[in-house]
């Protein structure tokens, strides 16, 4: 009789037969499978009715749960395109339209034991959340000092990638939340090493700029549903755009033209040309061996931050901080240090990668419940946790991706009676920022 | 290990090699200048300390390797929040009061909120706006730190800008003079896969189960791990294939102790530790005999097929070596694995085996040739293994007399020492001995050790005639004098052969007589 099993994030299979899907390992003297292969595996020695001792599984004890998941029409429809799809596939749908129901709503039919993959240790804590409420079920989680299994876990991109080897059999159903973070290289390999027949991912953003979302259709199930910002705009929140332009100070005209100037000339002494993010990238691989390139580089970089750090800007947000007192306010910055500074100045909760993990608790937790009206953050908070209230975003600055600018602006859909949300975006005049702005607004309607 | 943005390398022809700072003035310039600076900065922020070192990059140094080396000096000292009060619950505190005044827009409101604040914590508002973000890591203040020698630092350095080149490797293999139980334990604790091949020695080739399907760095980390379990070795020669992470094109990386040794910090080779108790206790007891087998501890891996099975011991005596291998309290699993691999093994290993194990598998292991099998209960006892190192022994000794008895060995020196004999033929000393001491070779007489010709022991037997004529007697010391200056060490078997006794005076050679034995004489 053949016997397949698992090992380190691997199958393998002892016996007379082989499958298309394996190779031989003469390391080991047995076929070797990549993981996900398991379910093709054990439904191609079906068809060829040979008889397999299956030792794959070790799936923590199901648990009983009690489901009060009511989905919307369309989250029924994502759902059913899914279930047809075989249990597997990528649903896109916008942020704020409650793809997280989607998923519970997936667990509750398939009563199976669940991997949730998150991009943050922020999002473990909101998903644990929802299973309890909408699940009755206490879920465990596998990362940021947690470290245990249960039939529904939770756990980061980072976890599951470093455990792939010990957590690769221990569920049927893993979902991706925030589905674009896996195709990256090592993440795929998540995909690879999990043996997990259904799979579910979820995002806003599928389409990736380096092309490499294509990877997923293999891995995860090709996109079984997509719908746009405007075909439920009913279910979102309505929401206003608006771009407040400053002037530098005099003293920062300066240090900004002056730097600038030293990149420009080197640049053109060098007769280098930068369109495409390809050519910015080659350029930042000279600055490693070329100490010019990297001088012009830093000089750049300080220009920017000039920029984006303007003075000008916080006497604006002092004014948009008046103006929306009475509202939920996330502002968002560029770098740390503004954080920092926009913290001090206004006393105003800050969180960053450097926060601490039961501080970051308390401060959302506190901006959840109204005791903190305003939180500032660099970009942490751009992708997952929901504050369904929170209407004003002050964005001071940002990539020119247009994916972040979509998850911010998500940050605020959330539908609450009667809100109103609105993005104000603060830049400089007659600086980079005009153009990183404009870039991250071209496919605003597109990518929503 | 450093950050994969601190890696300094750079690629010719298809080659990988990182930019190893050696010991020349301006790295340890460099290193000096970093180890002094941490030194007076006891008592400082973190951020007043990391502008200074921000300093040595504007100098010219490769700024890559200044980060380097400052966050080597990082993990040498100890920085510590200096506060008045616990700056999380001073800022939830401040909040709160935002909560209660509104947020403030203008420097008096927010000078207001912090008054308050203060006055509750009974703290200056100076304090509150000091350790306000005293936490933040650049805040932090230097408390310890313990210095090392620029040539350490230089060593940590090379060492770690290694292990990082690694995390980008696809596979590694390497040879080298010991430490074999440790690292193939930790190839199996970093979830690595081995394979083994004789290249001028056992060489160990590297990847992981999914390097199977592609050319992975997924294991690059766990390879990087086991590069200082390598070069704690005295010798080792290491080769890698490492994606180039601009390209993903292969190179190659080589490493080996003749030239980089004295680069890397050396690591401190674990100390041998014995698993059990019987291990230990059959060693000892050995050693106390003196059976002429040299007893070593965790000799070179044996290859089973693709495998390695890493003896308990080898023995080795007169060219012979057996591999000895105790089978005490194993699983059931990891017994049949263990069966599986001895069956692979090519040479000569003796199992000492607890009896509570014996089964059919095990036994099928005695129709091996090149295995033999000695049970034990409780206790491993020397007696069975002695005897059976004797008869292994006689094996051999009983062939090679075969072999010296089918030369026709032609002396013409008066003196043939029996172990110089063996030595130039190759054989023990033992069955040269055995072949010449039994049936000597005509006109030859076989003593202890060698073998003297009929003639010489004549000269001899002359010269000691004269020198005893007039007294019948002779000093010991004056008798041996004459035989060694013929050329033979054994007087006393010489002596003995002539027909001569030793008469004894006390336990002191001086006093010692030769005179004529009447037995032989007749006299």
């Amino acid at each position: 009789m053949l016997r397949l099993w698992f090992d380190k994030g691997t199958l393998l299979l002892k016996g007379e037969a082989g499958t298309p899907y394996g190779k031989w390992d003469t390391r080991v003297g047995c076929y070797r499978i990549k993981a996900y292969h398991y379910r093709d595996v054990l439904e191609y020695l079906a068809e060829s009715k040979l008889q397999v001792e299956d030792d794959v599984p070790m799936l923590p004890p199901l648990e009983h749960l009690k489901s009060n998941v009511e989905l919307r029409d369309y989250q029924n429809e994502a759902l059913n395109n899914w279930c047809k799809a075989r249990n597997r596939g990528v649903l896109v749908l916008p942020t704020a339209a409650g793809k997280t129901f989607i998923a519970l709503k997936a667990i509750q039919q398939l009563k199976v034991q669940t991997l949730i993959v998150v991009p943050t240790l922020d999002l473990i804590d909101q998903w644990k959340k929802r299973i309890k409420d909408y699940l009755n079920l206490e879920a465990d989680a596998v990362g940021g000092g947690e470290n245990t299994l249960r039939m529904v876990t939770v756990t980061t991109y980072d976890s599951a990638y470093i455990h792939a080897e010990q957590l690769g059999n221990k569920f049927l159903l893993i979902v991706f939340d925030e589905v674009h973070h896996l195709a990256s290289t090592g993440y795929i390999q998540i995909a690879e090493m999990y043996t997990a027949p259904y799979r579910m991912g979820l995002t806003a953003t599928y389409e990736r700029s380096d092309q490499r979302h294509s990877l997923l259709s293999q891995l995860v199930g090709d996109p079984v549903y997509s719908v746009g910002i405007e075909e439920i705009a009913g279910h979102l929140s309505p929401y206003t755009y608006e771009k407040i332009s400053v002037e530098l100070t005099p003293q920062e005209q300066q240090i900004y033209k002056s730097q600038m100037s030293i990149f420009r000339s080197f640049l053109q002494q060098r007769k280098i040309t930068l369109k495409s993010a390809a050519d910015f990238q080659k350029f930042i691989m000279t600055t490693g061996r070329d100490p010019k390139a990297r001088e012009a580089l830093l000089a750049r970089n300080r220009a920017i931050r000039v920029a984006v750090n303007s003075e000008a800007k916080l006497n604006v947000l002092s004014q948009q901080l008046e103006t929306y007192k009475n509202e939920k306010i996330l502002i968002f910055t560029l770098y740390n240090d503004l954080v920092y500074r926009i913290s001090l100045r206004f006393l105003i909760p800050a969180i960053t990668y450097q926060t601490s993990r039961e501080e970051r608790r308390e401060i959302l937790s506190n901006f959840g419940n109204d005791k903190y009206p305003v939180v500032v953050t660099s970009q942490v908070l751009d992708e997952g946790v929901d504050v369904p209230d929170a209407s004003v975003g002050l964005v001071l600055g940002g990539t020119g991706s247009n994916r972040e600018y979509v998850q911010r602006l998500g940050r605020l859909l959330r539908k609450k009676e009667g809100k109103l949300a609105r993005l104000i975006e603060i830049i400089s005049k007659e600086t980079m920022e005009v153009g990183t702005s404009r870039r991250r607004h071209q496919k605003i309607r597109g990518a929503a | 290990m450093l950050p994969s943005n601190l890696l300094s390398v750079w690629k010719r022809k298809g080659e990988i090699l990182p930019r190893y700072a050696k010991s020349s003035s301006s790295n340890d310039e460099a290193a000096n200048f970093l180890i002094e600076a941490y030194k007076s900065h006891i008592g400082e922020k973190k951020k007043v300390l990391k502008a200074l070192v921000a300093e040595l990059e504007d100098k010219g140094y490769e700024y890559r390797f200044v980060r380097a080396l400052s966050l080597l000096l990082d993990r040498k000292s100890t920085f510590v929040c200096q506060c008045k009060v616990d700056p999380v619950d001073l800022r939830r505190k401040i909040f709160q009061a935002t909560e209660q005044f509104g947020l403030p827009t203008t420097s008096e409101n927010r000078r207001k909120i912090l008054e308050i604040v203060a006055s509750k914590m009974a703290l200056a508002v100076e304090d509150v706006e000091e350790d306000f973000y005293s936490d933040l890591d650049g805040e932090l203040v230097l408390e310890k730190f313990s210095a090392p020698s620029a040539s350490e630092l230089l060593g940590e350095y090379n060492l770690g800008l290694t292990q990082t080149l690694l995390f980008d490797a696809t596979e590694l293999s390497f040879t080298a003079s010991g430490n074999w139980q440790d690292l193939f334990h930790a190839i199996k604790k970093f979830g690595l896969i081995y394979e083994v091949y004789q290249d001028n020695g056992l060489w160990v080739k590297i990847d992981g189960p999914g390097s199977l399907f592609k050319l992975t760095r997924r294991y690059g980390v766990g390879i990087a791990k086991l590069l200082p379990i390598i070069v704690a070795n005295l010798e080792w020669t290491v080769r890698a294939k490492v994606l180039w992470r601009f390209t993903n094109e292969i190179c190659d990386f080589k490493l080996e102790s003749q030239k980089h040794a004295s680069l890397l910090k050396k690591p401190h080779l674990p100390i041998v530790t014995y698993d059990s108790s019987i291990e230990e206790d059959f060693a000892s007891k050995f050693q106390a005999l003196t059976t002429g087998w040299a007893l070593k501890r965790e000799p070179e891996p044996v290859t089973a097929g693709k495998h390695v099975i890493i003896p308990d011991f080898s023995l080795e005596k007169a060219g012979i070596k057996i591999y000895l291998e105790i089978v005490g309290f194993w699983t059931e699993t990891y017994l049949l694995r263990k069966i599986e691999k001895l069956k692979q093994v090519e040479v000569k290993m003796l199992l000492l085996v607890n009896e509570a194990l014996a089964c059919e598998k095990l036994s099928a292991l005695e129709k091996r040739p090149q295995l033999d099998l000695i049970y034990y209960r409780d206790k491993i006892s020397l007696a069975p293994i002695l005897r059976y190192l004797e008869t292994k022994f006689d094996d051999v000794k009983f062939k090679e007399i075969k072999l010296l008895e089918g030369l026709s060995i032609r002396f013409t020196e008066p003196v043939v020492a029996f172990r110089e004999f063996a030595d130039r033929i190759g054989v023990s000393a033992e069955a040269s001995r055995a072949f010449l001491a039994i049936s000597p070779p005509s006109g030859y007489v076989a003593l202890a050790d060698i073998l003297v010709s009929n003639e010489k022991l004549l000269q001899i037997g002359d010269r000691i005639r004269v020198a005893m004529s007039q007294s019948g007697k002779l000093p010991l010391k004056e008798a041996a004098r004459i035989i060694e200056e013929e050329g033979v060490d054994d007087s006393a078997n010489v002596l003995t052969m002539l027909g001569y006794r030793i008469r004894w005076r006390g336990i002191n050679s001086e006093q010692a007589e030769v005179s004529k034995d009447p037995k032989n004489f007749g006299e």
